[in-house]
């Protein structure tokens, strides 16, 4: 389903200063995979998860997802593939803090403009299933870490998108509530849905339900 | 050279015009010569994303000049003051030998540049960006075009003499006149109303049978035919005069702008017309645009005749 070919990508700060982030990377993850991406900071696991995500394109090299060439396309093409296949989970939840849970959640919709009876049908599902509900109309800066966290996963899931990407997931949780987000990674995997999760964190190492963990040290795979 | 807030704006515009195509022309010719989408080197992606910093370049530059026409008629109009003899745009064009060139070139550039923006809409809305290498080595020669039209245009600010009396367009658009305008007068009236209506009529003919060569190519000839009755026949009712054939008058205050509206519906139904070609879509909004243009001349000569009863 996702296929990274001979990737590179250098960050040019300036003409004399290039940062490689990643050097000749090959990678397949197959539909429905959770792919756990191991390694310390800078190491490039952010940025496989931009080339993914159609945020960023590689110097060299190719992704695939779908068959579809993500890197190569334009712009507009792919902020509507990441609309219609990619759901982020940010680090630090990049939530709003003036809007409420629900508006937070709805953000996503904004766009496609849906019909207001499918937007509440897809909204309370998702709020059900990540156990947010009952916060409902509450402004999201007066949610605790773990609440503000369900509704980042609420929100990636909302347009029900086919790849979950995951950026250091848990670095704001304490060990409590990273098992409880691990919880939640694996009833979005029994969904069907291919989830990618860049992480130092070690209690995402050898879990039995996920499918592949790979390593990275400055910018290859080990 | 004259510089007046008109031209100096004008000339500001130039020199970033030139400034910024430069940057697209030499883009341009490195995306004409290399471009190959299938490949995932580092030379590509380079290329594709100065493809599209020189395309949003290009753009801009050519959004900005199809307007700014307006506002160089707009200034040839406000000239005519400072020059002796001229009574508008039409006796400034003529003040220096440059002027009409300088016309008949950024007509032609309203087409070229509208018909790159059109490819370029269609390039962009498909994934794989089909037209990218045409629309660039196009822009290889329009810069060339483009380069032209500036340099003719400093040519011809700067060869304005305010102290050189010039002809009025009352000299210049008359059968008397020394020029190709003068061989039209020679026309029977009637034969030109019935080429101009005609071709219209066709026009609805070839949108109702869907034929977008016919389409095409038969704006092209309502582009010139309506500019030759606008000369001959429609503008002495605009003036409600019968020997005053200028087409820059009627931009004028006196006349209440109409020039604007006219030459501006004109532009976009035969742009539109002429560039259905490629986009059969473009049939729909040329025939609204015709129209207007042909409703608005026509109700010149109609409302003279029922408020005096008689035609010039």
């Amino acid at each position: 389903m996702i296929y990274l070919k001979d990737i590179t990508k250098v960050y040019e700060i300036n003409k004399n200063n290039k940062v490689v982030a990643l050097q000749n990377i090959n990678l397949d993850i197959d539909e429905g995979e959770l792919v756990v991406l191991r390694g310390a900071s800078g190491s490039g696991k952010s940025t496989i998860l931009s080339l993914i995500a159609s945020l960023s394109k590689p110097t060299s090299g190719e992704v695939i997802v779908d068959e579809k060439r993500i890197s190569k396309l334009p712009d507009s093409f792919a902020s509507k593939y990441r609309q219609e296949n990619i759901g982020f989970i940010f680090q630090k939840y990049n939530l709003i803090p003036t809007l409420s849970v629900t508006e937070n959640i709805l953000l996503p919709l904004i766009p496609l403009n849906p019909d207001e009876k499918v937007a509440k049908k897809k909204l309370d599902e998702v709020m059900a299933r990540f156990d947010i509900s009952h916060k409902a109309s509450q402004l999201v800066k007066s949610l605790s870490g773990g609440e503000q966290q369900r509704v980042a996963i609420a929100r990636a899931n909302i347009n029900n998108p086919k790849i979950i990407i995951a950026d250091e997931p848990t670095a704001n949780l304490d060990e409590k509530l990273s098992l409880n987000f691990i919880e939640i990674l694996k009833q979005m995997k029994e969904l069907g849905k291919t989830i990618v999760v860049a992480t130092h964190d070690p209690l995402f190492f050898n879990l039995d339900f996920v499918d592949k963990e790979i390593k990275i040290h400055k910018g290859k795979l080990l | 050279m004259l510089l007046t807030p008109e031209i100096l704006t004008i000339l500001i515009l130039d020199t970033l015009f030139v400034f910024f195509a430069s940057i697209s022309f030499i883009l341009s010719i490195k995306i004409s010569l290399k471009w190959d989408l299938n490949s995932t080197s580092q030379a590509q992606y380079k290329l594709e994303r100065e493809s599209f910093l020189a395309s949003t370049i290009i753009k801009y530059i050519f959004m900005l000049k199809i307007p700014l026409f307006l506002f160089f008629i707009f200034t040839l109009n406000k000239l005519a003051i400072v020059i002796p003899g001229a009574m508008c745009g039409a006796g400034v064009v003529n003040a220096t030998v440059y002027g009409n060139y300088l016309l008949v070139l950024k007509v032609l550039n309203l087409y070229i540049f509208a018909s790159w923006l059109t490819l370029h809409l269609n390039d962009i809305k498909q994934e794989n960006q089909p037209y990218t290498k045409l629309k660039f080595t196009l822009f290889i020669f329009v810069f060339f075009l483009l380069m032209s039209e500036i340099y003719i245009e400093w040519l011809m600010f700067n060869a304005i003499d305010i102290n050189k009396i010039v002809d009025c367009c009352g000299t210049l658009y008359s059968s008397g006149a020394n020029s190709y305008i003068s061989e039209f007068f020679k026309i029977d009236t009637s034969v030109l109303l019935t080429i101009f209506y005609g071709t219209f009529s066709f026009i609805i003919a070839s949108y109702l049978l869907k034929n977008r060569y016919t389409f095409s190519i038969l704006n092209l000839v309502f582009m010139l035919i309506s500019i030759i009755t606008l000369i001959i026949f429609f503008g002495i009712y605009i003036y409600e005069l019968p020997t005053h054939h200028c087409p820059f008058c009627l931009l004028q205050k006196d006349y209440y702008y109409i020039g604007y509206f006219l030459y501006t519906f004109l532009y976009l139904g035969t742009f539109y017309g002429i560039s259905s070609l490629f986009n059969q879509q473009n049939m729909k909004k040329s025939l609204f645009f015709n129209t207007l243009y042909m409703v608005i001349v026509s109700c010149y000569p109609i409302f003279y005749y029922l408020k005096n009863g008689v035609f010039l």
